[in-house]
């Protein structure tokens, strides 16, 4: 088996060098057979090709996506500067 | 007099978010005289992806100021990007300056680059990748001056995507701060002076800095945000 240590770096370039995701800012790490994607995306359909690319950059693992979508709110009080 | 200044940066507009960043800007020229978008407009920087901003933003009833970002220049077509967001009535700002609200305010900027901060940066030596890399900063920053020089105005913005300063980064794994700004950048404003230094690239970094000329800095990462956009009201009165 890989060492886990690489695993989780070859996934981070998979999910910011694939064209499906382009996400540069997840982490992740690897524990025995378990694989966590932690870290934020703008949409619902991006959370779900985080997993599509880590799955494939990592086969026989399995994927924990525990990646959340920005909520936007409302703009909220202004700052005096 | 005051001005608002609305913000945000890091919106990655795709081809699923079609539409749904639009409604978040309803009202704002109830809130803010101005609307600055710091880069990470797309995921990918393809062209299609850069008709949805565009159209995203088209027609709003405040002056709408662009930079790109990194994610923007993925696909190699940063000048058509730049294009169909000047078509749609945008301002792009490409190390250049622009002055609006009838003279009283003036934004200069441009994506940025990274490179590290003082004392930890990377310098143009070796290499010659290192030193294209750090010469690409150090070129920024040095439009930069000549584009805040240009500006007689009331107040004056700088817009960036790359931070000028490791405050806002706070959140970030300090071993990915060369890829996320450079002390250049900010050491140019600080030369040449502005009233507020926005920036976004940094989704896990913290809102509020200051460069070390004491030049407010905000980080207004979508993610960092949490919110449409952030408005702050620059001069000595209440907005």
């Amino acid at each position: 088996m890989d060492t886990p240590h690489y695993v989780a770096a070859r996934v981070q370039q998979a999910l910011a060098e694939d064209g499906r995701t382009n996400e540069l800012g997840i982490r992740v790490d690897v524990r025995g057979d378990q694989l966590f994607l932690r870290g934020q995306v703008t949409g619902d359909d991006q959370r779900h090709l985080l997993t599509e690319v880590a799955q494939e950059a990592a086969p026989g693992l399995t994927v924990h996506n525990e990646v959340t979508c920005v909520e936007v709110r409302d703009p909220g009080e202004e700052e005096q500067l | 007099m005051s001005i608002r200044v609305a913000a945000v940066a890091d919106i990655h507009l795709g081809e699923a978010q079609r539409g749904s960043y639009r409604p978040h800007l309803e009202g704002i020229e109830e809130r803010a005289d101005v609307l600055l978008v710091g880069g990470d407009l797309t995921r990918h920087g393809t062209l299609d992806e850069g008709k949805i901003v565009a159209e995203e933003f088209r027609g709003l009833p405040v002056p709408v100021v662009f930079v790109l970002g990194n994610h923007d220049y993925h696909s190699d077509v940063e000048e058509e990007i730049i294009a169909v967001l000047r078509e749609a009535g945008g301002i792009v700002l490409d190390d250049t300056a622009e002055t609006l609200l009838g003279g009283r305010l003036g934004v200069a900027g441009g994506k940025g680059f990274g490179g590290g901060f003082a004392g930890k940066s990377a310098s143009e030596f070796g290499e010659p990748e290192t030193k294209a890399f750090v010469r690409h900063t150090r070129e920024i920053a040095d439009r930069w001056r000549v584009a805040l020089k240009s500006l007689d105005t009331e107040y004056r913005m700088v817009l960036s995507h790359y931070s000028p300063v490791k405050e806002t980064l706070h959140g970030e794994p300090p071993e990915i701060y060369p890829f996320l700004g450079s002390y250049l950048l900010a050491e140019a404003v600080d030369a040449e002076g502005a009233d507020l230094i926005v920036h976004g690239h940094a989704h896990a970094g913290t809102e509020k800095g200051m460069t070390p000329g004491g030049i407010r800095v905000r980080n207004v990462a979508l993610p960092v945000l949490r919110r449409a956009y952030a408005t702050y009201c620059l001069g000595s009165e209440e907005c």
